[in-house]
């Protein structure tokens, strides 16, 4: 009976950690690249979800039986262009003008920004709660002995590590994401050298935004869906990325898997206080790294 | 410049006397009585807001189409409270400072229980519309709060009494409790009918074990839901609430955790759970300030959700409309009553009123400012349907046979496992 609560206690730990991921690795990737603290993250999170939504309520129909994989990934995708164009917009408008300004003006124009994608959301969709069945491939539970790992996790699961791969190949392996760590590393050096900086912070920015609207759709199962969503998950993912050091996508990933062990370990150990360990293992990393597990000390 | 002789000046002066000599009723003849509602309008909770804010603008169109309270207009001045004791406190101290002493509102419990020393000081009533602090009528009772609807002893204490004469066979209870105040005293309330009500009524005793207290306002419920799983329990009462709860009942169904109970009774989430998940919904009971197919043939009752659905399109208004419309009807009731507006004469007219509403009559303690209101109950199953759901079973529980006796002043004293 221990091996099976260790094996679903590490399953539900990594659900929760890549889900976290999923959501953190845009946020993360922008605030490394552009040193922007992009509070309406979670905002276009939430758009993606429901935009996602939206598409397969209007597909499934039009497809017949029960929704598919596919069509969820599909959704996902969608979601994911759906928001990186909204990103480019939002680039246009708001983010170019925040270059160079204070820390404190960037928080207030990303945190109306926030405002702006949930009043957005209220008048499209309305304020009423929904939620979406997972697709019958992932429905249910793998029983693993007495273990019971549910589809979905190892679903979002086997996506967060899909996402943390390719990013990372993306930023090491290929020359445009070479490109954006040379600028976010030294942009002056990077103009010198005729790099079109602009254009690399566009696409860090659509990109960025591109992953919460996948985000949004690939989580689209796994909880409710409402106006107050972006804050439900933009709150662990500013601790993840913080904890793991901010602008790391390398620290985001281990930063969640580490928090996500504490916070389930914690509430197999205290149960009547849940939450509890995962702020105290936060402030005692912070007190201990305050650049966070993998930020670089400046 | 204009110029006044003496004439004119005395004729003013007596003028002006003769106006404030008039009682203040027939001075403010005509002239709009306002009513504050504080109510969530942003945040978590603007969803129920929205209902409370619908309800009680259908009571006060109604009660205008029917003269008014004493003659005059009733208009509602509306605050957002986000549900946040200190964004109520600030509206709260905004409307008395505007002179308006009537207010409804506050569902949460925080911002009810901090509304109350505001409205004894600055002498206004408050009348909530569904939050389930049972300290408002024990420890922390006010003479100017009162609430109209259900009591969470009667909610919960019928909820048990329930399980006891429908599962007697169902005797090994958990729970799955948010970790707030509410959760707890819900859960609390609940264990103390299942121990009152399974010796007398199944003849057995039942075996309460430690509830799993979940998190509040997260997006993953997976933990709890494992330490769910290992407990050998038959009955299942969940008091986790609106999003958090179909959050948690989506996680569940991956670990078939609600396919183990043999019952699920859930506290309060009236239809709002079943609406999110539809088909995903599993059949379980809950509680409803007021459930509107029931209460059918009632004449109030049918204009009402005639009215509601001509505002907002929803054929059908969940609790917290009907609870904001009882309010709205009680300050009526209490102002005609006492022929006076004033706030004196609203509590002391509110204290064992009896007044009709959509659920029936109801009747206002006058020891705690509690409402004797019938506990509605359903059972909901998920239904191959547009609208996801269907009401298999309705149960409507005499309130005076559950609520506990009014000890204003004093801590609820609960039988504990």
């Amino acid at each position: 009976m221990l091996l099976a609560d260790i094996a679903t206690l590490l399953v539900n730990s990594l659900t929760w950690a890549m889900a976290t991921f999923l959501v953190a690795a845009g946020l993360t990737l922008v605030f490394g690249t552009l040193h922007i603290l992009n509070f309406s993250h979670g905002g276009f999170f939430m758009i993606g979800a429901y935009a996602a939504y939206s598409l397969g309520n209007w597909l499934t129909p039009l497809l017949g039986g029960p929704p598919s994989v596919v069509l969820y990934l599909f959704g996902s995708l969608v979601a994911g262009v759906v928001v990186a164009l909204l990103g480019l917009l939002v680039d246009r408008l708001v983010l170019r003008r925040l270059s160079g300004v204070e820390d404190a003006y960037v928080l207030i124009a990303t945190y109306a920004l926030l405002l702006v994608c949930e009043g957005a959301t209220k008048l499209v969709w309305g304020l009423k709660y929904q939620s979406v069945m997972p697709p019958p491939a992932l429905d249910g539970a793998l029983l693993l002995g007495d273990a019971v790992l549910p589809r979905l996790s190892l679903f979002i699961i086997a996506a967060g590590v899909l996402c943390f791969v390719g990013l990372e190949v993306f930023l090491n392996r290929t020359r445009p994401g070479r490109l954006v760590k040379a600028i976010a590393a030294d942009p002056w050096m990077a103009r010198l050298m005729g790099v079109n900086v602009r254009r690399v912070y566009t696409a860090t920015v659509a990109i960025g935004f591109a992953l919460a609207g996948l985000a949004g759709g690939l989580l689209l199962a796994n909880q409710t869906l409402s106006p107050s969503l972006a804050s439900a998950f933009v709150i662990q993912a500013f601790g993840v990325i913080i904890v793991g050091g901010m602008g790391s996508i390398s620290g985001a990933f281990f930063g969640a898997i580490l928090l996500g062990l504490i916070d389930a370990v914690g509430q197999w150990l205290l149960p009547g206080l849940p939450g509890l360990p995962f702020f105290l293992a936060m402030t005692a990393i912070l007190l201990l790294r305050p650049e966070g597990l993998m930020g670089r000390r400046t | 410049m204009t110029h006044f002789d003496r004439r004119q000046i005395l004729q003013f002066g007596a003028a002006a006397a003769g106006a404030l000599a008039l009682p203040a009723h027939l001075r403010a003849q005509g002239t709009p009585l306002k009513i504050g509602l504080i109510t969530p309008l942003s945040g978590p909770q603007e969803f129920i807001g929205a209902y409370v804010k619908h309800g009680a603008e259908i009571a006060v169109d109604q009660i205008n189409k029917a003269g008014g309270i004493l003659g005059r207009p009733v208009a509602l001045e509306i605050r957002d409270d986000k549900a946040n004791p200190a964004a109520a406190l600030a509206a709260a101290r905004e409307l008395l400072g505007m002179g308006i002493n009537l207010h409804l509102g506050g569902i949460s419990s925080a911002v009810v229980l901090a509304l109350a020393p505001v409205m004894q000081q600055e002498k206004g009533v408050f009348l909530t519309c569904g939050a389930g602090t049972e300290k408002m009528n024990h420890e922390a009772y006010s003479p100017n709060l009162f609430r109209p609807g259900d009591s969470p002893d009667a909610r919960g204490r019928a909820q048990a009494r329930l399980m006891a004469q429908k599962y007697p066979d169902v005797t090994r209870w958990t729970g799955l409790i948010p970790d707030h105040e509410y959760g707890r005293t819900m859960w609390s309330i609940f264990v103390d009918g299942l121990l009152e009500f399974y010796p007398a009524i199944a003849k057995k005793k039942p075996e309460i074990l430690d509830p799993i207290m979940m998190p509040y306002g997260v997006s993953d419920y997976r933990n709890g839901i494992t330490a769910a799983l290992r407990q050998q329990v038959d009955g299942c009462f969940n008091a986790t609430y609106g999003g958090d709860a179909i959050t948690m009942f989506q996680q569940a169904r991956g670990f078939g955790l609600m396919n183990r109970y043999k019952v699920v009774c859930d506290a309060a989430n009236e239809f709002l759970v079943a609406r999110g998940l539809k088909q995903q919904l599993p059949p379980h009971w809950t509680g409803m300030h007021y459930y509107a197919a029931a209460n059918k043939g009632n004449a109030m009752s049918d204009r009402f959700v005639a009215d509601y659905l001509a505002k907002t399109k929803d054929p059908e208004p969940l609790g917290w409309a009907a609870e904001a419309h009882a309010a709205l009807y009680a300050l009526a009731k209490a102002a005609e009553k006492g022929k006076s507006t004033e706030t004196a004469s609203v509590i002391a007219n509110l204290k064992g009123l009896t007044w009709d509403t959509v659920t029936g009559p109801r009747t206002m303690r006058a020891e705690d400012n509690q409402a004797v209101k019938d506990v509605e109950l359903v059972f909901i199953d998920p239904a191959n349907t547009d609208k996801g759901y269907a009401v298999s079973q309705y149960v409507k529980v005499a309130g005076k046979d559950v609520i506990l006796p009014p000890a204003p002043g004093q801590k609820l004293k609960l039988r504990t496992a």
